[in-house]
């Protein structure tokens, strides 16, 4: 891996993080023109009614996806990194669903709840989740076992909210686009809930990043380096549950972007962790600003669920990954 | 129970088998427990008849009411039938998934059986409704499922199967499929939505003498063969390299049992839904009575998963009266906890 600082690859990641988000602006349901997207942003004119639709509903929307991809992206970093395993992420290893249960649950049967709840039920379940894969999984660095572990605490949360969700068909309806990961849905009013989480678990990332940098040559030689493994191991399950906990309170589970967003950083930046913290976010965002788009403009007037098109579209690449890097 | 195998002897002129006394014994307990729980599952239902009752309605049909005997030969029977095969056949294609990829966590889904068919149903059930007769849905099931295991296999071919790259491939094809399927139930109508959540849960609630009879077949087709293979799968358990050494053509064996666990799994889950959990729990339970000797662990896994699945759907019968929870889902609520509890142990042994 290089060591320059890679200027001109930063620089295009920012231009086409700006670019996705004045297209995400710009297209929908109805079509405004991109210089208006930018007036909307730059002179906002109140009594303009293409404005005030990009101003109401299309920049939180944008908002909201560039909180969940950033948040995700980080999360996958994370896991990879602390659990030493290429193919963790948090819709694989069953911490979404977890997360998933305990929204459902929260919200269909404890009585006299409001929104800002739904964060700390989703940090619940996902720190019951991830502590049940760990246990599954056990010590060894099996990367096959840990895969299974997450696939069956999925299975098990998925089937338990199943059944929550046949016994009261009202909540069904009502839930079912949440459900299948849908950025629309909640809207602004989660994120003013959600922001002091992101940046707690952010925080935490950057506290322990020089352990990682050490742990990547493995964990005896992070040990002898003076790194405190077990504290490091505490602040990543922390970061991870409250990265991947905000991101399914605002948009449901949505899978497979903690995957490949590590992946295509380390390819574009190489392996050095304070690189990659910083690329990771910047990249989820990119890839969930896209998946949006894809969401919104492939059955026009309608859209799809962005977990959907996230799976649909990133699905593929992790059966490219594992068939290239499996022997 | 290891002080009860110490005493018995270990094995008897009349067993040429691989059995040993103890399994047989095991076998007897659990046949008895099945014949125990099918008698109350007869009973347990809206109309409710006492055990009695329904012990004569079995064996003198002619001497009972007809209604009674309706409820019972029509409805209730076929009922419990086909929850003993469907447990069978889930448990023993999840044991031969468990053996063949050497992993404790291998499920019978693990190959996309299951996403494959539960896919394929749900594009029937909630687009095209009309498409076909309501008797060939678990054709179009089969036929689903058995397409993505082979795709799965054939992309996670190497010179041979190779397990890792089969439970990989599989884990992010099932991803996918999950994925459509959510599309289709997110944006169907919510009453065939409804109905197909209900069978996607692994639901019993539509059991007939039809579907008896096609699982009944599937399982004498996959099911029985596997019996006179418990020695091949005694090796595989010890590694590929040490099966070959012993003269085992390792990727005809292979191919064979995953062919048979695909096809025990497409059958149950067109008949009955989705169980995995029951292929994943049975094994275990019955591995803590025979441990790794397969003639014995086939038929005692069987058993358990017979029991499990017919225990599930009469809990879930019987919890909330109108409602009728899928025995696939109150089986993974039990099943789950024990089985973390038992995984974790035996890692810290």
């Amino acid at each position: 891996m290089s060591h320059g600082l890679r200027l001109p690859v930063w620089l295009g990641l920012l231009v086409a993080i700006g670019l996705a988000a004045l297209l995400h602006l710009a297209v929908g349901a109805k079509s405004i023109p991109w210089s208006e997207a930018w007036q909307a942003l730059v002179a906002y004119a109140p009594d303009n009614a293409d404005q005030s639709v990009i101003r109401g509903s299309r920049l939180p929307r944008l908002l909201v996806a560039m909180l969940v991809g950033a948040s995700l992206g980080l999360a996958g970093v994370i896991m990879q990194a602390v659990g030493d395993n290429p193919l963790a992420d948090p819709g694989i290893l069953g911490i979404n669903s977890g997360a998933a249960l305990f929204v459902v649950f929260g919200l269909l049967v404890l009585p006299g709840h409001d929104l800002s709840m739904i964060p700390l039920f989703a940090f619940s379940g996902a720190l019951v989740a991830a502590v049940g894969v760990l246990l599954l999984a056990g010590r060894g660095h099996n990367p096959i076992r840990l895969t299974l572990s997450g696939a069956m605490i999925a299975a098990l949360f998925s089937a338990i909210t199943s059944i929550l969700l046949l016994l009261d068909q009202q909540g069904l309806d009502s839930l079912r686009r949440w459900l299948t990961g849908s950025i629309g849905v909640t809207g602004g009013s989660m994120q003013a809930w959600v922001w002091p989480y992101v940046v707690l678990g952010m925080l935490l990332c950057l506290v322990n990043v020089r352990a990682l940098n050490a742990h990547r040559l493995g964990p005896q030689a992070a040990a002898g380096m003076g790194v405190n493994l077990l504290k490091m191991r505490l602040f990543g399950l922390a970061s991870v549950v409250l990265l991947s906990g905000c991101a399914v309170a605002l948009a449901g589970p949505i899978g497979f972007v903690g995957l490949v967003v590590p992946h295509a950083a380390r390819l574009l930046f190489g392996d050095d962790y304070r690189r990659l913290l910083l690329a990771a976010p910047l990249l989820g965002a990119l890839l969930l600003i896209l998946a949006d788009i894809a969401a919104r403009t492939v059955v026009r007037p309608f859209e799809l669920n962005t977990g959907i098109v996230t799976a649909l579209i990133v699905g593929p690449i992790f059966v490219a990954l594992v068939l290239r890097k499996v022997k | 129970m290891t002080r009860l195998g110490l005493t018995l002897p270990r094995t008897l002129p009349l067993l040429p088998w691989v059995a040993r006394p103890i399994d047989v014994i095991w076998v007897l307990v659990l046949m008895f427990a099945l014949v125990a729980v099918s008698l109350y599952a007869l009973t347990v239902g809206s109309y409710s008849l006492g055990v009695a009752q329904a012990w004569q309605a079995l064996w003198s049909p002619d001497r009972v009411d007809s209604t009674m005997r309706n409820l019972l030969w029509e409805l209730r029977l076929p009922r419990v039938a086909l929850a003993i095969l469907a447990g069978m056949a889930m448990s023993l294609a999840g044991l031969l998934m468990q053996s063949l990829t050497r992993n404790p966590l291998a499920a019978p889904g693990l190959v996309g059986v299951e996403s494959g068919a539960s896919v394929t149903m749900l594009l029937i059930i909630v687009l095209w409704p009309t498409l076909l007769p309501l008797e060939l849905y678990p054709l179009a099931a089969l036929a689903g499922g058995l397409a993505v295991a082979l795709f799965v296999a054939l992309l996670s071919w190497r010179q041979g199967i190779s397990p890792l790259r089969l439970i990989l491939v599989g884990v992010g094809l099932t991803a996918m499929l999950s994925a459509v399927a959510d599309l289709l139930i997110t944006y169907g109508n919510i009453d065939q939505v409804e109905s197909a959540l209900m069978w996607l849960g692994g639901s019993l609630h539509r059991a007939g003498w039809p579907q008896v009879r096609s699982l009944g077949i599937w399982l004498l087709l996959a099911g029985v063969p596997l019996l006179f293979f418990h020695r091949q799968l005694n090796l595989l358990q010890l590694g590929e390299k040490v099966a070959l050494s012993r003269g085992l053509n390792v990727t005809g064996v292979m191919i064979f049992l995953l062919l048979c666990s695909v096809m025990l799994t497409a059958a149950a889950v067109a008949n009955v839904g989705t169980m995995t959990f029951v292929g994943l729990v049975a094994p275990h339970l019955a591995r803590q009575l025979a441990g790794d000797r397969h003639g014995a662990l086939m038929p005692l896994s069987a058993l358990v998963g017979a029991l499990l699945v017919l225990a599930g759907d009469t809990l879930g019968r019987g919890l909330f009266p109108p409602l009728q929870l899928p025995a696939g889902l109150v089986v993974a609520i039990i099943g789950a906890p024990y089985l973390i509890l038992l995984l974790a142990r035996q890692r810290s042994r």
